[in-house]
């Protein structure tokens, strides 16, 4: 762990660049201990991903936003359950989804889902009409997928991740992962 | 991994836009307050003084302004988290200990909520040792920043409950409740068996053998049971209980019992009287039989045809690839003497090879691999073109056989179970067989599996992995091909004036009427060269504690003339035909009293490693006889019958045990 984590500091350039230097686990510790310096410097450093991964599943920006919000605040509760055994990415996903599924759930989400579609089309403007078409119609295919199915696709091509960091997030075995996409396919076919 | 037409990456394109700044300073700022907080919940359990209140109220100011909807109506059910977690705790127990073992024959229509069960209970056993992991560390953490240990565990426990696996589980059931007019996929081949088919049957029950003194059954070789048991243990899900078959689980095994000297008399009985494991009082009359093995050089000429489905569902790596791979190991059995077609029905319809001798190595393997699934399970003529092709390669000698490949989704032209039935038995008259290899699961059809399989004279197994292919394919692959001995029947008539109650271990499906027994007309199953078949009765001796019917009242039910002795427990028949001819031959051997044995060591291990079998297989299905001997005990006796173990079996057999063992608590 690092050395003086709550070190009174004059000169604040250096400890933020102190900070800068330390690892997620480090931080992680740090703030589990009541770093508070440490836990901004998490935040600071995972905003963008936990709202980019937001946006992928909501598929709108206030709805991100609020998820990113919550993912904030749940963090300062849950930090501690955090172990290392992963990449702290891969549990931060984790926890985005979660919020996420809760926040599907304490609405209705059926018009949603319309809301959702029309937002992203718009937001990404494909070359042509037609590439357009398709790109809406995968995005609605996708959503409508079962959820473990529709969270492996997103997670393998929109996030990029590897099998291996989707089998950790998911929590289930790699070849696993590679079934939900199969079948994620296989269900996609009249538009792959 | 990705390919590059591969359309699904336009995903990566869908570009977030850039969040608002003022939004981002608000979370960070809420974050941050939330973090103080959590501080100074920390500081308060330790100090046990109530300081926290202006950095609460600041808190909630905060989400008084914003009052975005989303937030209020979280904070509510984050609230009440801890409680759901303690509620969702036990349930998810529930779930575990009555869900996956009670899923009957679920219509496919169930599927996804079953599924779902499934997974919860899954991912709380998976979850467990983690969490608790997770716990022990998080208190080593606390002791660094508090000096009491106490409340910093009580802390811990609610903040559990927010992460606990079972909250992430509860939001997972929330979330779809509505397949959204899509066709709802089949359940996941790896944690899920939801869209398996099993017939339900009763374990069969007590008889009382002053009414009942006789017990006739057909004995039953096939070993599909036990790898779908294994797989789904394997997989950390306790199997569903109808999808264990006693004498299925009991008969993967082969056992050193003492062998036939040559193929006239095809099979050779022992039999052991011996205390029964899982009660005192009562003893176990263990009937083995091993089949003549004759050399690899006498074997006749096989001529297979493989039906193979290829449809969709076939596409998964436990599916047609493996079959593929099997395939290929049944080939290097083969040799110039034998021939090989193959049909595929769905996907790539049709004959895929015309009769080839299994010389031909290579022509047959790329035939094989031109097989894709895809498709539908559109009809065709799959099964009717594969016995067509049977009967273009049959020759006088030969042992005809159709090995059906599938996992289930069972479409092969005739369309209704009873037409397939009927098809089947009239071409097994004419001498074609029907073996069924069963992959994958998700929509496996255990049960019309069986019913074709034992029609068709022939065997199923269930293929889970290439070890099992090489079993059955390879190693033991004359019984597979050969049979030595067919419609074998065994009757048992105990004696009222040694044996007061006695029960067939397994065997349910198996049982035939006392008359049968001598009608060459009913058809039973077959042993195949080398096989060895177990048969199992709990018999309760008269005087005996443990019997279980009262006398009656009113009628002196004694057995008026009883001419046995006192020397005796039972009479074993053992009724066969040889391969080639239609009446049977008949084997008699009585069950002395004095032959029991006193203690279960005196027997050989091979008779204890069935019986622990056995033991294992009806805990598994519950059974209301076997169900008091623990786990523990299972493998204790299990593990000291594992005999030489060439394959390693047996090993495996152990850590299944070991595995429902600890599934169970």
């Amino acid at each position: 762990m690092i050395k003086n984590p709550t070190l009174k500091s004059k000169d604040k350039t250096a400890q933020a660049l102190n900070y800068k230097e330390l690892g997620d686990k480090e931080l992680v510790d740090a703030a589990v201990g009541g770093d508070r310096a440490a836990f901004a410097m998490l935040l600071e450093r995972h905003y963008m991903l936990i709202y980019k991964i937001a946006y992928q599943w909501c598929a709108n920006k206030s709805d991100a936003e609020d998820v990113t919000q919550e993912v904030c605040l749940k963090l300062a509760k849950v930090l501690k359950s955090f172990d290392g055994r992963a990449k702290f990415s891969s549990w931060l996903y984790r926890i985005v989804l979660n919020v996420v599924r809760d926040m599907q759930r304490s609405r209705g989400r059926q018009n949603k889902r319309h809301i959702a579609l029309k937002d992203i089309t718009q937001a990404n403007s494909p070359a042509s009409q037609e590439e357009a078409t398709t790109y809406s119609q995968m995005w609605q295919a996708v959503r409508r997928l079962p959820q473990k199915q529709c969270d492996a696709v997103l997670l393998v091509y929109g996030q990029e991740l590897n099998h291996f960091e989707v089998a950790q997030i998911m929590d289930v075995k790699e070849s696993t992962v590679s079934w939900y996409v199969m079948e994620a396919k296989k269900s996609l076919k009249g538009l792959l | 991994m990705i390919k590059k037409t591969d359309k699904l990456d336009m995903l990566k394109n869908a570009k977030a836009p850039e969040p608002s700044k003022a939004r981002r300073e608000q979370n960070l700022e809420a974050a941050m307050l939330a973090f103080d907080k959590e501080q100074q919940e920390k500081l308060k359990q330790k100090n046990k003084t109530f300081q926290g209140n202006i950095f609460t109220r600041r808190l909630m100011s905060i989400f008084n302004n914003k009052r975005r909807t989303f937030i209020m109506d979280m904070r509510i059910p984050l609230g009440g988290v801890a409680i759901i977690g303690l509620v969702l705790l036990p349930l998810a127990l529930m779930y575990n200990s009555t869900t996956s073992l009670t899923g009957l024959n679920s219509p496919l229509g169930q599927t996804d909520q079953e599924n779902k069960d499934m997974q919860l209970s899954e991912g709380f056993n998976k979850e467990k040792p983690a969490k608790l992991e997770e716990r022990t560390r998080g208190e080593n953490d606390g002791a660094i920043a508090l000096d009491s240990v106490a409340p910093v565990a009580e802390s811990e426990v609610s903040e559990m409950a927010v992460s606990s696996p079972a909250i992430q589980m509860e939001s997972k059931l929330a979330q779809r409740p509505e397949p959204l007019g899509m066709v709802a996929p089949a359940p996941t081949t790896m944690d899920g068996q939801a869209g398996d088919k099993f017939s339900s049957e009763d374990e069969s029950s007590l008889f009382i053998t002053a009414q009942n003194p006789v017990s006739t059954f057909s004995i039953d070789v096939d070993t599909a049971s036990y790898s779908y048991v294994r797989s789904q243990l394997e997989n950390g899900i306790m199997p569903n209980p109808d999808a264990v078959r006693i004498e299925e689980m009991v008969n993967y095994f082969s056992y050193d019992y003492q062998a036939p000297s040559s193929a006239n008399a095809p099979f050779m009985q022992s039999v052991e009287v011996y205390p029964t494991p899982w009660n005192e009082a009562t003893k176990l009359l263990h009937i083995g039989i091993k089949g003549f093995t004759p050399e690899l050089s006498e074997r006749p000429k096989s001529n297979l045809v493989l039906l193979i489905d290829s449809s969709g569902s076939m596409n998964a790596p436990d599916k047609l690839p493996l079959l593929k791979r099997s395939f290929s190991l049944l080939l290097n059995q083969l040799d110039e003497n034998d021939t090989i077609s193959i049909v595929a029905y769905a996907g790539s319809a049709g004959v895929v090879l015309e009769p080839t001798k299994a010389s031909e190595k290579r022509k047959i393997l790329k035939a094989l691999e031109r097989l894709s699934a895809g498709g539908s399970t559109a009809g065709g003529q799959g099964i009717e073109l594969a016995y067509e092709l049977a009967e273009e390669a049959k020759s006088d000698s030969s042992n005809n056989r159709v090995i059906l490949a599938t996992d289930g989704d069972f479409n092969v032209g005739i369309s209704t179970p009873d037409a397939l039935k009927n098809f089947i038995e009239k071409k097994r008259d004419d001498d074609i067989s029907l073996s069924v290899l069963g992959f994958g699961s998700g929509n496996y059809n255990d049960e019309l599996m069986q019913a074709l399989a034992q029609n068709g004279n022939g065997n199923a197994f269930y293929i889970d992995s290439f070890l099992e292919a090489k079993k059955v394919l390879s190693e033991e692959i004359l019984g597979t091909l050969m049979t030595i001995a067919k419609d074998v029947k065994v009757q048992v008539e105990f004696n009222p004036l040694t044996v007061a109650e006695y029960r067939l271990v397994g065997y349910e499906t198996r049982a035939l009427k006392r008359e049968d027994f001598n009608n060459d007309k009913v058809d039973a199953g077959d042993i195949g060269a080398g096989h060895t078949v177990t048969a199992i009765y709990e018999i309760t001796p008269v005087g005996s504690s443990a019997i279980s019917v009262d006398a009656l009242r009113y009628q002196n039910e004694k057995p008026v003339e009883v001419s046995g002795n006192k020397q005796e427990y039972a009479f074993l028949k053992l009724r066969y035909k040889l391969p080639n001819e239609d009446k049977s031959k008949l084997i008699e051997v009585p069950i002395r009293v004095d032959a029991a044995k006193d203690n279960i060591a005196d027997i050989s291990p091979e008779f204890r490693f069935g019986a622990s079998v056995a033991a294992f297989a009806q805990k598994l299905r519950g059974s209301n006889y076997a169900d008091n001997m623990s786990y523990d005990e299972i493998e204790a006796l299990a593990r000291g019958a594992k005999g030489e173990d060439r394959f390693g079996y047996r090993a495996e057999f152990i850590s299944l045990v070991d595995i429902a063992n600890s599934l169970s608590k």
